[in-house]
């Protein structure tokens, strides 16, 4: 038996927005440690890494590990019948079952309603994800990468992310002309320090990227007001959300060459 | 220059034996004495030549002698094949007593500088001269040339022109052409015109009761004045006057005929028919211009067509394939790049086997079994010495795997290149070079194609691959698949990038070259007899009287001209030349009745029109003679005319026969004759001819309706065509009519016919009875009772009983085609998947056995089961990736947007430039999965590159795009909700991406996570399969991983000796790339799943 209560359903509604259009189906790995989600895109540029760890849960109940294989597309249909203050009740039985049930409720217990959506068996493999040395490692507000990837894909597809100390360059460059946004670690002191943009750089770094992919991930911005982005040269980029308290979200995605 | 006497050897020996020395020099067959005086003329004494009273041995040594003058280069061992190359001798020829018999191939003309003497036509040159080649019962070369042809054609006369005004015509008209002439050496022929007479003729066009009339008969002394002198006539430019007549512009008739085939059709020749020369009417030329054994003047008087012969001569038959040392990246260019090896099967017609196989290498080659290995040192000597062998072999006919685009140009380009001038004299005539030509050629039914045409005077080129392009329709043309198509044989692709390699490498590696070029010239001989090519192509020669190059280099119209022509001639009629515009009005088609879809478990009868169009011009007396125009029809009687559906008016056959429905009469009534023979003819070499015949007069028949519809043919007329086809549809729903009126309960009959589809000639009726017999039984009475309804010759017949049927929309259907009532004869499919070729393998499978379950089996419930396992095993990644590969043709370097095979073909390019399609190839694609919304250019991918880097084909593509409508469509008339088929349990196991081990790109840093094999829980350290949960099941896992293994071994090496045997060598590895093979595919795809499970297996860890 398996059943995890979450106090948002809207956080699971913000996670899917990000990734639904990067997969079509993914498992939702449920062990006694929490619920984690690997995917890969079908033309292996980029990987979702989605950890759900069980304290961040109001109740979290496994005994035994099982994978919940489901199609995004109609997982998110079903998260849309979920108000935005409503709870969240994911419910397996066991390893055998081929269904999984999730239960919305209303703030004031006044409506209560049930999904269950057949699951689907998907062959995959898990990757270990080890924390690497990164030569650059850049905090800043999520919203503005968001925008900065908006506005640069009016210009062009490919993004150059140079960054060094003093900043990060964000340059494209199309058929109408080229831009440059460059971002610089925060000094005013009255920013906050967890709103601050800092800038952890051993080495300079030079990397090309999809911008399409990096847009896609921006969506997952709601979840979370800063967002990371790990990056050393030669191997994928991580872009990665914080969700408070539960866990995180993070995105590889791999480089451009020429 | 050596000489020495060799014995024979090899299957040939009995008849070269070792001869005494020679006493004279004897011309032997092909023989070209010194190659470097190529312009030189044989000046040998012609008595000597063909010297009657020669004692045989001697001749045999002679030839000996001959061929062995030309090893100066080859190695010792070649000689004696050297003189197994060449042709019998000549034996017994005696022009004053005995007569030439001969089978001719091909057909041209030349200019002579001067008359030979006892010839007629004019005594002053130049003049034509008509060249017969062929090959005697005997087996040696002929070259007949024959004299006194001029060519000729008509104008009208008009009024008040008389026999006396002749001659100021000629003159006029010869002073005309010479002023006009803009080339100097023109101007010294003396008469262009030739003579002027009045002959009774009469237009073909529009039906004339009228006697006779007068036209002008304009002789030229060249056939190369003749498009000159019509424009005189035509165009009015010249300004040109018939004496005491007012200015005006002419018709002309009969202008814009080949002049080889006019000689033809004047003689009453056909193509690759036989020829006699009676004794005494010709003479051995006194200076050869060939390298034929047999060279003669005749005369056109006394040349004898024998056109009831249908013996095939044993006419040598050459195949040969090339290889060239091509740089990376690019395809070789005959500039750059070296001609390594050529090899050449020889056969005689008529012979099981061939009597050559051999292959001219460049460097070394370790030999061969079967095949005689023919090495050199230099590129150039390897050229000279293979043209050596083509004129002594001698050849007849050329064929080869696009030899015509590829092989020939390139060899001749690169003699040039390397300046071999001798090497391009490939051709009989001694002093003719060959040249390559680039023409297009258009038609509504091949589309336009873009070929080469190659001048080679004797020799008919005969490109299996533009015959097979022609007469069928196949997913790809490429060598491999065509004879994986008609041989079931798949055989190995060496890429041409790695060609070089090969070559450079050592004797064994350039043996594996030569292996693989042999069969490159062994495929297009066996072609060649599997499909009896030849025989059906001389046959239609035969049948539509044109030489055998016209067929693969022309179109449909010249067969349909070539038997107009010939007709026309024999009633006095002149056929018009016309400027064709390519305009004129759109007509509507064949009709075809609505069909009712449907799956039909009772017998359904198919009545056919036989020969409809045909018959319709046959019954309805249709043809350009009988044509009236609506004022002439007014004040005809309307009982002698019929007035078509479509409005046209033609003449009843009572009062004035046509000719189009005599030429087709005559072709059917040969049909039905052949036909009744083939029936009869126990000789399978015989009924091969006879088969071949009847096809090649069936498609001629029809052909003919084609060639009046034809706005760009050569006589096109539209009131015909528009007539035939609206008689067509007039008669169809006639016939649905009449039977269902006739077949009712109302009438006595169990139950009322149906009419469920009818198309163009065929109606299917369903009569609502149980069984075969029944329904065949009234099939026979419906058609006899319907035929009854219409003019002779049409004809209602009843054919076949399709039971079950299965009929989706117009032109889709499938059934058991019955024709006796106890047993079916096959099953038959329409416009299904199956049969088209822009689908993957996938589809043409699934719908074939789904096909065969429903109608066969009978048991829908199974092609239902197996339809969802295919789709389950697709979501899954099961299946063979040969299934999903779709192919489509790369036919222009720009095209408009973004295509999906060229934008593939620039991604492979950009990856290696080597191996990545070019102009011309198939394109093989598999679709992969992508970011959402991506375009499916985007997502499609070289099924290799997908393969080896394991990437996941996006399977909603093939379920949504591929499968979906052909299944709907079957299933729709069986089930009620066939969409079931798409969602379900069934379509719940899905496999996602992984990364292969071999290719992680930049996720190689990832490692992957070791979890249980039956949960998804990460493993301890100490855990090597399972987790402590699932312990239980570490057996059952153990058994289920070990199956997998033994599967894929065995599978595996299953794949790999198959390639092995078909690369012919069993301790190489196997090189092959053969992109249109499934077992290439098969055997990658195995290979990787084997390490995969091996890995899976290795877990376990078990030690024995």
């Amino acid at each position: 038996m398996f059943e995890a209560r979450l106090l948002q359903a809207s956080l699971l509604k913000k996670i899917l927005e990000s990734i639904k259009d990067l997969v079509e189906s993914a498992n939702f790995d449920c062990s006694p440690e929490g619920i984690s989600l690997q995917a890969m895109d079908g033309t292996h540029v980029t990987l979702i890494n989605l950890v759900l760890r069980n304290e961040g849960f109001e109740t979290y109940n496994c005994d035994r590990s099982l994978s919940l294989g489901l199609s995004l597309v109609s997982l998110s249909k079903i998260l849309k019948c979920a108000g935005n203050d409503d709870t969240l009740t994911i419910r397996a039985r066991d390893n055998e079952s081929d269904t999984v049930t999730f239960v919305f409720e209303s703030p004031k217990n006044d409506r209560v309603s049930d999904f269950e959506i057949k699951l689907i068996d998907i062959k995959n493999e898990q990757y270990s994800i080890r924390k690497s040395d990164y030569s650059a490692v850049i905090k800043m507000p999520s919203a503005e990468l968001q925008r900065i990837c908006r506005d640069l894909s009016i210009i062009g597809e490919i993004v150059t992310i140079s960054a060094n100390k003093e900043g990060v360059k964000f340059s494209v460059s199309g058929d109408s002309g080229s831009g440059n946004i460059t971002i610089k670690p925060t000094s005013d002191s009255d920013v906050p320090a967890e709103q601050a943009t800092v800038i952890e750089s051993k080495e300079p770094v030079v990397l090309n990227f999809a911008l399409k992919f990096l847009s896609n991930f921006t969506k997952a911005t709601p979840l979370s007001p800063m967002v990371t982005l790990s990056m050393s040269e030669g191997i994928p980029v991580v872009v990665e959300y914080k969700i408070d308290d539960l866990g995180f979200l993070g995105f590889f995605l791999a480089p451009k060459i020429e | 220059m050596k000489r020495s006497i060799v014995t024979g050897g090899g299957n040939n020996d009995k008849k070269f034996k070792a001869q005494p020395p020679p006493k004279n020099n004897y011309r032997g067959g092909g023989d070209d004495e010194e190659d470097d005086e190529f312009e030189e003329d044989d000046d040998e004494d012609e008595g000597d030549e063909f010297g009657e009273e020669e004692d045989e041995d001697d001749i045999d040594v002679e030839n000996i002698i001959a061929s062995d003058s030309m090893d100066i280069d080859i190695q010792d061992d070649g000689s004696q094949q050297l003189f197994l190359w060449s042709r019998k001798p000549v034996q017994d020829l005696v022009p004053h007593k005995k007569p030439l018999i001969f089978q001719q191939l091909e057909v041209d003309y030349t200019e002579i500088k001067e008359p030979v003497p006892g010839m007629p036509g004019p005594k002053v040159g130049p003049l034509p001269a008509i060249r017969l080649f062929g090959v005697t019962k005997e087996g040696n070369s002929v070259l007949c040339k024959v004299h006194g042809f001029l060519p000729y054609f008509f104008i009208s006369c008009p009024p008040g022109f008389t026999e006396a005004d002749c001659k100021s015509l000629k003159h006029d008209l010869n002073e005309s052409m010479k002023m006009s002439s803009n080339q100097s050496n023109e101007k010294d022929i003396e008469n262009i015109v030739v003579s002027i007479d009045i002959e009774k003729k009469k237009s073909i066009m529009g039906y004339n009761p009228n006697p006779l009339s007068d036209f002008i008969r304009i002789t030229l002394i060249l056939p190369k004045f003749v498009t000159r002198c019509r424009e005189i006539f035509e165009s009015g430019r010249h300004h040109f006057t018939i004496p005491g007549q007012p200015f005006r512009q002419y018709q002309t008739y009969e202008s814009n005929i080949l002049f080889a085939l006019r000689f033809l059709i004047d003689k009453g020749i056909t193509g690759c028919s036989w020829i006699e020369l009676p004794a005494n009417t010709y003479k051995l030329s006194e200076t050869p211009v060939s390298t034929c054994q047999i060279e003669v003047d005749t005369s056109l008087e006394t040349i004898i067509s024998l056109s009831d012969d249908d013996s095939p001569a044993p006419y040598r038959i050459l195949s040969f394939d090339i290889e060239c040392a091509g740089r990376k990246g690019v395809f070789p260019e005959p500039e750059k790049d070296p001609v390594i090896q050529i090899s050449n099967i020889v056969k005689n017609n008529g012979d099981a086997e061939p009597f050559i196989k051999n292959i001219f290498t460049l460097k070394g080659c370790s030999s061969i079994v079967g095949a005689h290995v023919i090495p050199h040192k230099r590129e150039e000597d390897l050229l000279r010495e293979w043209r050596k062998f083509v004129i002594k072999v001698d050849p007849d006919v050329i064929i080869g795997y696009n030899i015509v685009n590829f092989d020939i140009p390139y060899l001749i380009s690169r003699a040039r290149q390397l300046k071999i001038p001798e090497f391009a004299l490939l051709g009989r005539i001694k002093t003719t070079i060959s040249k390559i030509k680039s023409t297009r050629f258009s038609s509504s039914n091949l589309g336009t194609r873009e070929s080469k045409e190659i001048s080679m005077p004797g020799r008919t080129q005969f490109d299996l691959m533009q015959a097979i392009q022609r007469d069928h329709k196949l997913t790809s043309y490429s060598l491999n698949n065509v004879s994986a198509h008609f041989l079931k044989e798949q055989k190995e692709d060496v890429h041409f990038s790695i060609i070089s390699d090969l070559q450079n490498g050592t004797d064994d590696d350039r043996r594996r070259l030569a292996v693989y070029c042999i069969k490159d010239a062994v495929l297009p001989m066996r072609l060649l007899d599997k499909l009896m090519i030849l025989i059906n192509y001389t046959e239609m020669a035969r049948v539509t009287g044109v030489p055998l190059s016209y067929l693969l280099g022309r179109g449909e119209g010249i067969k349909v001209l070539s038997q107009l022509y010939r007709k026309a001639m024999v009633e006095n009629f002149l056929i018009p030349t016309y400027k064709v515009t390519g305009k004129g009005e759109k007509f509507q088609g064949a009709i075809v009745i609505e069909p009712t879809p449907g799956f039909y478990d009772t017998p359904i009868a198919t009545l056919d029109f036989t020969s409809l169009y045909p018959s319709i011009m046959m019954a309805h007396n249709l043809c350009y003679s009988t044509l009236l125009s609506a004022e002439e029809a007014k004040k005809l009687p309307p009982e002698i005319y019929t007035t078509t559906p479509f409005g046209d008016h033609f003449i009843k056959s009572d009062t004035k026969k046509g000719l189009l429905p005599r030429i087709l009469e005559e072709l059917l009534s040969a049909r039905k004759k052949a036909k009744d023979e083939l029936k009869n003819e126990k000789d399978p070499f015989k009924r091969a001819v006879l088969d071949g015949r009847q096809l090649a007069l069936k498609i001629s028949a029809n052909s003919v309706y084609g060639f009046t519809g034809a706005r760009v043919g050569k006589l096109p007329c539209l009131e015909i065509s528009r007539s035939v086809t609206s008689f067509g549809r007039e008669m169809l729903d006639k016939t649905k009519k009449i039977v269902e009126e006739r077949y009712t309960i109302a009438n006595g009959y169990k139950h009322d016919a149906v009419i469920i589809y009818g198309d163009t000639d065929s109606v299917m009726v369903k009569f609502g009875v149980k069984t075969v017999a029944e329904a065949m039984e009234m099939g026979r009475d419906a058609a006899k009772f319907v035929t009854t309804t219409f003019i002779r010759p049409i004809n209602l017949d009843f054919e076949k009983v399709y039971y079950p049927y299965l009929l989706m929309a117009k032109k889709k259907y499938a059934g058991l085609y019955w024709t006796k009532p106890d047993i079916h004869d096959r099953m038959d499919v329409k416009g299904l998947e199956m049969v088209r070729r822009d689908t993957c393998l996938l589809v043409r499978n699934v719908v074939s056995t789904i096909l065969k379950k429903i109608l066969i089996e009978k048991d829908l419930k199974s092609a239902e089961e197996y339809t969802k396992s295919v789709i389950s095993d697709l979501l899954q990644n099961r299946l063979d990736l040969s299934m999903l590969v779709i192919t489509k043709a790369l036919s222009k370097t720009q095209y408009k947007g973004k295509v999906i095979h060229n934008e593939l073909a620039r991604k492979m390019r950009a990856r290696d430039p080597a191996t990545a399609p070019n102009l011309g190839d198939r394109v093989p694609y598999v679709v992969i999965q992508g970011s959402k919304g991506a375009p499916i250019y985007e997502k499609a991918e070289d099924p290799l590159y997908a393969l080896e880097h394991n990437i996941l084909l996006d399977c909603q593509y093939y379920l949504d795009k591929q499968l979906k409508a052909p299944l709907i469509r079957i299933f729709k008339p069986i089930m009620s909700n066939p969409d079931l088929i798409f969602h379900g349990e069934h379509t719940r196991t899905i496999a996602q991406s992984t990364l292969s081990d071999n290719n992680k790109g930049f996720f190689g840093t990832l490692k992957k996570k070791k979890v249980c094999m039956n949960c998804p829980k990460e493993l301890t350290d100490t855990e090597s399969t399972t987790c402590i949960n699932c312990q239980h099941k570490e057996a059952s896992l153990y058994q289920t991983s070990l199956e997998k293994v033994t599967s894929l071994e065995t599978k595996f090496s299953e794949a790999w000796t198959q390639c092995q045997r078909c690369s012919g060598s069993l301790h190489q590895p196997v090189l092959c790339s053969n992109r249109d093979c499934p077992i290439f595919y098969m055997r990658t795809k195995v290979q990787l799943d084997l390490i995969e499970a091996k890995k899976t297996l290795n877990r376990f860890n078990v030690e024995w």
